[in-house]
C-alpha cells in the first residue's frame, strides 16, 4: 500500500516538474559557467561598441557643450548644434557633393563594367589571359600611387575642357580606379549563368547587345546592384582622395567636410561635428543592417572567383 | 615567285586552278623542285618563254575576251534594267528591287553560263544568279501573299465597322462582371482564411494578387473575342511581318551569296602580297586596294585620327604647355618660368600613349589588309561588306565594348602611374618645385640607406608599418572571430540584437568613428577624463608614442572586427549541424570539434578576405591621419616630416602633397607597389580560379 502511494506522489512530483524537451544535453555547472562568461563577454563588447557612438549622439544633442566634447558638466538637450551644422557650415553642400560624386561615380561604373564583365566571361579572345592577368595587377597598385599626376593631368585637362572640374575628375579616379576589381566580381557572377540560356537566345535572333541586355543582365541584376551599391557608398567612405584634389571648402564631400570642423582651430566645433556624424552615419547604417548579406556575399564572390 | 598548283579556301580545301595559263607555270614550278640541275635550266626557260607570251596564251585571249563581253554586257544590262524598272514603278520599294534584282538574275545566268570553265569569277557569278532565281521568287510570293492578306483583312475591318456589335459587346460585358464577380468571391474566401489565422498575411497577399491578375488575364482574352479587336490585332501582325520579314529574308540570301563566295575560290596573277606594304602609313588604303570600300572608310578616319591628333600631339603641337615627346627628355629645362617640368613630363608620357597607340593602329590595319591579300592570292575570296560586318559583331564584341574600360584604364590608371615611375628618377623636391632633372637612381639610394631628410626616417617608418599591419589586422581578426565562436552557441539568446550591435563599427563610415575617438582621446574628451581619472594624472595619449600606437591598433582591432564577425558568422550559420552530430556520436569533446571542424572550415572559407584585411591596413591612410596626423613628432628620431606614429602611406602623403619632396615620395610608392604586385602576382598565379580560365 505504501509503495503505491510513493508511487502516486512521486508521478504527481514528477508532474509539477518541466518536462525537459530540448534534443541538448542538460546544462552541467561548467557548462553554466562558461554561458554566464560568453554573456558576460557578449555584454562587454556591445558596451565597448555602443559607448562610443552614445557619446556621439550624447554630444551632439548636448545644448550646454560648448566648442569641445567633455564628460562633465550639466546636460540639457537641444538641437542647437544641428541649427549650427545646418546654418554655418557648408554642411548640405557637402552633402549634396558627396551624393553627385557617389551617384555619377555608381553609374559610370555600371556602365563600363556591365560590358567588361559580359565580355571577360561569355567570349574567348586573343589577349583575353594576359589583360586578365593585367588587371588583376594593376588592381593592386594603390590609388594613391598617382597623387602627383592627379593635379597636373587636371589642370592639362581643364585648360582644354574649361568647364572640367575637381569634381568631375574625382568621379573619373573613382570609377577608373574601380573597373578592375569589380569587373572580376562581375565576371565571376556571370560565369555561373548557364550558357544554354545565351545559346537558345542566339538561335532566336538575338545580337550580342540583346542577349546581354535581355538575358544575361536581368540574370545579373543583384551582382549589379551590388556594384551600383558599392560604388555609391565608397565616395562616402573616402578620405584622402578628396582631401587631396579638392581645395575648396565649397566643394568639400562630407568626410573632407566635417575634418575641418576638428583639425581647424578657426572653426573648431567637436559637438557640431558629432551631430554631422551622426547624420552621416544613421542612412549609411541602415542602408548596410538592412543589405548586409548581399554587401558581403559580393565581397565574397569578387575574392574567391577572382 | 612560285605558282601553287591548286587554290585554297578559308579552310583550306584545295581547288584545281581554271587559268590554264597559272596552271602550266604551277606544273612547271612543281617539276622544276625536284628536277636535276641540267632538267632545271631547261625548265626554267620554258618558264620564263611562257611568262614573256603571256598575253598571247590561249587561256589569256580567251579570259580578255570574255571579259570585254562581260563589260558590254553589264553595260547593256543597266540599259535593260532602267527600262524594266520603269514599267515597275507603281509597286513598293521592296518589290521593285526585289524584282529588278531577279530580271537581272535571269539575263546574268544566261550570260555566265558558258563561261562557268574560264574562270571562278564567273562561276560565281553564275552560281549567285542562280541563287537568287531560286529564292527571290518566293521572296515576292510570300510578300504578295502578306500584301493580300493585308487588303482583305482591311477590307474586312472596314466592312466590320459599320456593323453592329452590340450583342458580342454585351456578351463580353456580361463575362466580365461575372469574372469579377468571380475573383471578388474567392478574395473573399480567402480574406476569410487570413482572419481565422489558417494563413499569413502576406500569403494573402500573394494570393490575392494571383487571383487579381488571372481575372484580369481571362478578360483580356474574352475581349479579344470582339470581332473589331481580333481584326485589328490580325491587322497589326500582318504589317509587322510586313515590316520584318524582307530583312530577315535578305538576311538569309545574303548568307547563302557569303556561302558562295567561301566554296568558290579566286585566282590572281599576283603571286606577291606588296600592295599592303605600299599602304603601310596610310591606314584603308590597302582596303581600297583589296576592295573593301565600306570597310576603308573606317579605317580612312583611324587616319586621320593618327594624322591629325596622335602624331601632332606627340611632335609637340596642341601642347597644353609641353613639348611632346621632347618634353620627356628635356622637362623644361631652359624654358621660361611658367613653364612648369611636370606638366613637360606628363604631356611627355601622354604623347608617348598616342604614338603607341598611333602604332598600334598602323599595325592593325596593315595586318587587316596583308592578311586578305595574302589570302587572295593562296584562293580565298575577300570578305564583303556583309560578311565584314558578321565577322565584326562575331569577334569583334569583346574588343569594341571594352574600349571605354581600356581607355579609362590608360588614361586615368595607368598615366599617373607611369608618371610616379619617372618622378622617383628625379630630383622633385621643395626647392625644384618648378624645373627639376633626371637623377637617376639617388632617390632609391638614398631611401635604402635610410639618408637625407626625406629617405633618413624609412626603415623605422617600415618597421612599424609592419607591427601595424600585422597588430591591427591580426587583433581584428582574432576578436572578431572570437566573439562570433561565442555568440554562435546554442544556448545564446538574443542573438539578433548581438549580431546587429556588432555589425555597428562596420556600418558607420570609419571616418566618422576615428574622428570621434581622435576628439575623444584629446585633452579634456570624454576618454582622456576617463584615463586620467584611472591613471590619477593627466595623460595625454596623443603626445606619447607607445601610447598612440598602442590605441591605434586597438582602435583598429575595434573598427576591422566587426567585418570579420560578420564573414565569419555567415560561414558559421553555412556548416551543416550533421558534421557535429557525427562528431559527438564518435565523442568528440566541444574543444576538438571547434579545433577540427569550426576553426579550419570558417578559416578556409574566409582566407582571401583575411587576407585582404592586412593589405587594407598597410594601406590604412584614413586612421593614422584622421586620429592624430601622424603625430606625435619626434624630430631626433624621425626627422622633420615623418610623426612617429606614421606608416609608410601616410608618409608619402606628408611628403608628396604637404612639403613637396614628390620624387623621394614617388621612390617610397614604387617599391611598395613592386612589393604588392609581387605578392598579388604569386598568389594568383597560383589560384584555382584564375587557372580554370
Amino acid at each position: 500500500m505504501q509503495k503505491k502511494a510513493q508511487d502516486k506522489k512521486s508521478r504527481k512530483e514528477r508532474k509539477k516538474e518541466k518536462l525537459y524537451l530540448s534534443d541538448r544535453p542538460p546544462l552541467t555547472p561548467l557548462a553554466a559557467v562558461m554561458l554566464a562568461i560568453s554573456y558576460l563577454i557578449l555584454i562587454f563588447w556591445a558596451f565597448v561598441i555602443l559607448w562610443p557612438l552614445l557619446q556621439m549622439t550624447l554630444a551632439s544633442l548636448n545644448g550646454s557643450l560648448g566648442n569641445y566634447i567633455s564628460l562633465g558638466g550639466t546636460y540639457t538637450l537641444s538641437l542647437k548644434h544641428f541649427k549650427y551644422l545646418f546654418t554655418e557650415t557648408h554642411f548640405l553642400l557637402w552633402t549634396k557633393n558627396t551624393l553627385v560624386i557617389a551617384i555619377a561615380t555608381a553609374l559610370l561604373t555600371l556602365l563600363v563594367v556591365s560590358f567588361t564583365g559580359y565580355a571577360y566571361s561569355r567570349y574567348r579572345f586573343s589577349g583575353r589571359r594576359a589583360s586578365l592577368m593585367a588587371i588583376m595587377l594593376i588592381q593592386t597598385i594603390p590609388a594613391f600611387a598617382g597623387i602627383t599626376a592627379y593635379y597636373t593631368i587636371h589642370s592639362i585637362i581643364s585648360a582644354i575642357i574649361p568647364s572640367f572640374s575637381r569634381q568631375m575628375w574625382l568621379i573619373l579616379i573613382y570609377a577608373a580606379g574601380g573597373i578592375a576589381g569589380n569587373t572580376f566580381m562581375l565576371k565571376g557572377y556571370i560565369d555561373g549563368i548557364s550558357t544554354e540560356l545565351d545559346d537558345a537566345a542566339r538561335i532566336d535572333g538575338c545580337s550580342n547587345m540583346q542577349v546581354y541586355r535581355l538575358i544575361v543582365m536581368p540574370i545579373a541584376r543583384p551582382m549589379l546592384a551590388i556594384i551600383a551599391l558599392w560604388s555609391f557608398i565608397g565616395p562616402f567612405l573616402d578620405f584622402m582622395l578628396p582631401k587631396i584634389l579638392l581645395t575648396d571648402p565649397k566643394q568639400y564631400t562630407l568626410a573632407t567636410g566635417l575634418f575641418t570642423l576638428i583639425s581647424d582651430m578657426r572653426n573648431m566645433n567637436q559637438p557640431a561635428f558629432a551631430a554631422g556624424g551622426l547624420l552621416t552615419a544613421v542612412p549609411i547604417i541602415i542602408l548596410f543592417i538592412t543589405l548586409q548579406k548581399q554587401l558581403v556575399s559580393g565581397l565574397a564572390q569578387g575574392s574567391v572567383k577572382g | 615567285m612560285k605558282v601553287e598548283r591548286y587554290v585554297y579556301d578559308e579552310i583550306g580545301r584545295p581547288y584545281p586552278r581554271k587559268n590554264r595559263y597559272l596552271a602550266e607555270l604551277a606544273e612547271l614550278d612543281a617539276e622544276l623542285e625536284t628536277a636535276d640541275p641540267k632538267r632545271a635550266k631547261e625548265l626554267k626557260a620554258k618558264r620564263s618563254e611562257l611568262e614573256k607570251n603571256k598575253s598571247s596564251h590561249p587561256h589569256i585571249v580567251k579570259l580578255k575576251e570574255a571579259r570585254k563581253a562581260e563589260r558590254e554586257f553589264l553595260a547593256e544590262l543597266k540599259r535593260e534594267s532602267a527600262a524594266y524598272k520603269k514599267s515597275l514603278s507603281r509597286a513598293s520599294v521592296q518589290v521593285v528591287k526585289w524584282r529588278l534584282e531577279y530580271f537581272q538574275a535571269e539575263k546574268k545566268a544566261a550570260f555566265y553560263e558558258p563561261l562557268v570553265d574560264l574562270d571562278y569569277d564567273f562561276e560565281l557569278a553564275y552560281k549567285a544568279a542562280e541563287t537568287q532565281i531560286h529564292r527571290l521568287p518566293l521572296m515576292l510570293e510570300t510578300r504578295a501573299a502578306l500584301e493580300a492578306k493585308e487588303g482583305r483583312l482591311k477590307a474586312e475591318l472596314e466592312a466590320a465597322k459599320g456593323q453592329d456589335h452590340s450583342s458580342a459587346e454585351a456578351k463580353i460585358k456580361a463575362y466580365k462582371e461575372e469574372r469579377q464577380a468571380q475573383a471578388d468571391a474567392e478574395i473573399k474566401q480567402i480574406k476569410q482564411l487570413q482572419k481565422q489565422g489558417q494563413i499569413s498575411a502576406r500569403a494573402y497577399r500573394n494570393e490575392r494578387e494571383q487571383k487579381i491578375r488571372a481575372a484580369k488575364e481571362d478578360i483580356r482574352a474574352r475581349e479579344m473575342t470582339h470581332p473589331l479587336k481580333t481584326l485589328k490585332s490580325q491587322l497589326e501582325n500582318v504589317r509587322h511581318h510586313l515590316r520584318v520579314d524582307p530583312e530577315s529574308e535578305r538576311r538569309v540570301l545574303n548568307s547563302d551569296l557569303s556561302d558562295l563566295r567561301r566554296r568558290i575560290p579566286v585566282e590572281t596573277f599576283q603571286q606577291r602580297a606588296y600592295k599592303s606594304w605600299l599602304a603601310l602609313l596610310v591606314p584603308g588604303l590597302g582596303q581600297v586596294l583589296n576592295k573593301q570600300y565600306v570597310k576603308s572608310i573606317f579605317f580612312f578616319l583611324l587616319t586621320f585620327i593618327i594624322y591629325f591628333i596622335n602624331l601632332p600631339y606627340a611632335m609637340g603641337k596642341h601642347n597644353y604647355r609641353g613639348e611632346g615627346l621632347a618634353g620627356l627628355i628635356n622637362l623644361a629645362a631652359g624654358r621660361s618660368r611658367v613653364d612648369r617640368s611636370i606638366i613637360f613630363m606628363i604631356e611627355g608620357i601622354l604623347a608617348v600613349c598616342l604614338l603607341i597607340i598611333a602604332i598600334f593602329l598602323f599595325y592593325f590595319s596593315f595586318r587587316d589588309a596583308h592578311r586578305v591579300e595574302k589570302n587572295k592570292i593562296k584562293g580565298t575570296r575577300p570578305y564583303n561588306w556583309f560578311e565584314t560586318k558578321n565577322s565584326i559583331s562575331r569577334n569583334g564584341f569583346p574588343y569594341m565594348v571594352s574600349l571605354p574600360a581600356l581607355i579609362l584604364i590608360i588614361f586615368i590608371v595607368m598615366v599617373p602611374i607611369f608618371s610616379t615611375v619617372l618622378i622617383s628618377f628625379t630630383n622633385y623636391d621643395p626647392s625644384h618645385q618648378s624645373k627639376f632633372v633626371w637623377s637617376g637612381i639617388t632617390n632609391y639610394r638614398e631611401i635604402f640607406l635610410g639618408q637625407g631628410v626625406a629617405g633618413g626616417p624609412f626603415w623605422k617608418i617600415l618597421g612599424w608599418t609592419v607591427i601595424w599591419t600585422l597588430g591591427a589586422s591580426s587583433l581584428a581578426i582574432f576578436i572578431g572571430f572570437f566573439l562570433s565562436l561565442i555568440a554562435h552557441q546554442e544556448r545564446i539568446k538574443g542573438k539578433r540584437i548581438f549580431r546587429t550591435i556588432y555589425l555597428l563599427p562596420w556600418a558607420v563610415p570609419a571616418f566618422i568613428t576615428i574622428m570621434m575617438f581622435s576628439v575623444m582621446f584629446s585633452p579634456g574628451g570624454p576618454l582622456a577624463e576617463i584615463l586620467e581619472s584611472l591613471l590619477g594624472y593627466p595623460f595625454n595619449v596623443k603626445n606619447d608614442t607607445y601610447a598612440t600606437r598602442v590605441v591605434l591598433i586597438l582602435l583598429q582591432g575595434w573598427l576591422g572586427s566587426a567585418y570579420v564577425f560578420m564573414l565569419s558568422t555567415g560561414v558559421l550559420q553555412g556548416i551543416p549541424g550533421d558534421l557535429y552530430e557525427a562528431a559527438h556520436i564518435d565523442g568528440a569533446t566541444a574543444f576538438q570539434q571547434a579545433f577540427k571542424i569550426t576553426i579550419p572550415l570558417v578559416l578556409y572559407r574566409t582566407a582571401p578576405l583575411l587576407i585582404g584585411q592586412y593589405t587594407f591596413n598597410f594601406n590604412n591612410f584614413s586612421i593614422i591621419h584622421l586620429f592624430n596626423g601622424g603625430g606625435p613628432f619626434n624630430p631626433s628620431r624621425y626627422g622633420n616630416i615623418a610623426g612617429s606614429t606614421d606608416i609608410l602611406i601616410s608618409y608619402i602623403y606628408k611628403l608628396t602633397i604637404v612639403k613637396q619632396y614628390q620624387a623621394i615620395g614617388a621612390a617610397i610608392t614604387i617599391v611598395i607597389s613592386i612589393f604588392l604586385l609581387i605578392i598579388t602576382w604569386y598568389g594568383y598565379r597560383n589560384s584555382k580560379a584564375f587557372k580554370e580560365n
